[in-house]
């Protein structure tokens, strides 16, 4: 289990936790829900151990441990889709890059550039990258915006059979109906088995 | 008319077209000088043309003149690398430690603010003739190099140096993915501007402090026998030289792409 207790956290002037407890299971699927500005983004990069609270406490996660995948694609303009599944993959994982590209369904666009990919293609070559690196756990924020909810579907489901635990942020319904749980972030926590 | 012949017709008119036109300016303003003083030394204040393209013509077949040019070009290439080299050595420096950006700033802004007429005297002083030339082509394409490193680096996207951090990269992997190629058109910019200001300075070392062989020391000479054809002439060999030189770097700089590595 994730515990966050009493975190405090704010962007300057601007609040963004305040007094936020949470629990989250480091199993399957958690999708975090609410409206924007609620702080999902916020507690992802808390996990990641982008950002410390100004108070409270985090445990059962390492900081750096996880891997997350950034709201933005922050791809590499000058490296090309294989380049960035491999610029993350350890010297003796590097034949592993086709494995990644199949899960997100890049296969087919090996040597191209991200200009030349289309917004949801951009989206999966990022995820792609986020999920080669691996990590205790996947953070996602937005995995599959843009992306069709088909794909979604048939993504996620290889998603959930790598079997590392994944905390991932979304609007989607495609994604929420697969989720193992679904924590709404602006109410009272709702769980779903 | 064939589309592609008429296009091959009307790129080559694009290219001829401006030099022919500030050609013909020349000729003019040549005519015009030698109608004012009505003959008496005209060639000494606006040679025409035809007598630089003489003086030139002179130049050409001799060993000396190539070994002038030679012995220039390797000055102003030894100075131009050096000064591209410590350049860089620096803007890695000084964006990596605070402490050392701020004690060696105001330093290359004096060195970028200096005449280059009190460096020239002063390493003369310092070191031999044959040296000099050298060491202010250098002095002037530091800073140049410097400050457009430094801007560049500076620029650098926090989101990818993020992800870099966030994604375990080694300082290795940060600077060959997300640095250096960053910093490809802020290198390239730096190295054309570079290459003009080092053949300027290179060559005004040279006429004052007469090293031998060397095209500042024949432009020196042009000057004491008001050989002003000539002085023409040599100053056509150095834009010549400086725009091979600038378009040979452009090639090679082309070629990177940045980011480096296979798949």
């Amino acid at each position: 289990m994730i515990e966050l207790s009493h975190l405090e956290f704010s962007y300057g002037d601007r609040r963004v936790l305040s007094d936020f407890s949470l629990t989250l299971p480091v199993q399957g699927i958690t999708a975090l829900q609410g409206p924007s500005g609620c702080g999902k983004t916020t507690l992802l990069r808390l996990l990641a151990g982008l950002e410390r609270p100004q108070s409270g406490t985090i445990s059962g996660i390492v900081p750096g441990t996880g891997a997350i995948l950034f709201q933005e694609n922050r791809l590499l303009p000058w490296r090309t889709v294989k380049q960035h599944i491999t610029d993350v993959l350890p010297r003796e994982r590097q034949d592993e890059a086709a494995r990644w590209l199949e899960l997100v369904e890049l296969e087919d666009e090996v040597h191209t550039l991200p200009a030349s990919l289309s917004g949801g293609m951009g989206r999966r070559l990022a995820l792609g990258r986020c999920l080669a690196l691996g990590g205790s756990v996947y953070l996602l924020d937005e995995p599959f915006a843009g992306v069709d909810p088909e794909r979604t579907r048939r993504i996620l489901t290889r998603i959930r059979g790598l079997g590392t635990p994944v905390v991932l942020t979304s609007h989607q319904a495609s994604v929420l109906e697969l989720a193992d749980r679904v924590i709404s972030l602006d109410g009272p926590p709702l769980h779903r088995l | 008319m064939e589309p592609t012949k008429a296009n091959a017709k009307k790129s080559i008119l694009a290219y001829l077209l401006p030099p022919a036109l500030w050609l013909g300016a020349w000729q003019l303003g040549a005519f015009w000088v030698e109608r004012a003083v009505e003959g008496r030394g005209n060639e000494l204040l606006l040679p025409y043309p035809a007598s630089v393209l003489a003086a030139l013509m002179e130049l050409l077949p001799s060993g000396a003149f190539w070994a002038t040019v030679g012995a220039t070009l390797l000055r102003v290439a030894v100075g131009l690398a050096a000064g591209i080299f410590l350049g860089t050595l620096l803007a890695g420096v000084t964006c990596s430690w605070v402490w050392l950006h701020r004690l060696l700033s105001p330093a290359i802004r004096i060195v970028r603010a200096t005449p280059v007429a009190s460096f020239i005297l002063l390493v003369l002083l310092w070191t031999g003739r044959n040296t000099v030339p050298a060491v202010i082509s250098a002095l002037m394409v530091l800073p140049v190099v410097w400050e457009n490193l430094v801007r560049g680096i500076q620029a650098a996207d926090p989101q990818l140096l993020e992800l870099a951090q966030a994604y375990r990269f080694s300082r290795w992997k940060t600077l060959r993915l997300i640095y250096l190629p960053s910093l490809r058109p802020y290198f390239l910019s730096a190295v054309i501007t570079s290459t003009g200001l080092a053949w300027k300075s290179g060559v005004a070392a040279e006429a004052i402090c007469w090293p031998r062989p060397g095209i500042g020391t024949q432009i020196y000479n042009t000057k004491l026998y008001l050989e002003i054809p000539s002085l023409f002439a040599w100053t056509a060999v150095v834009v010549a030289l400086s725009l091979v030189l600038e378009r040979l770097l452009r090639l090679a700089l082309g070629r990177w792409k940045g980011g480096g590595g296979d798949d």
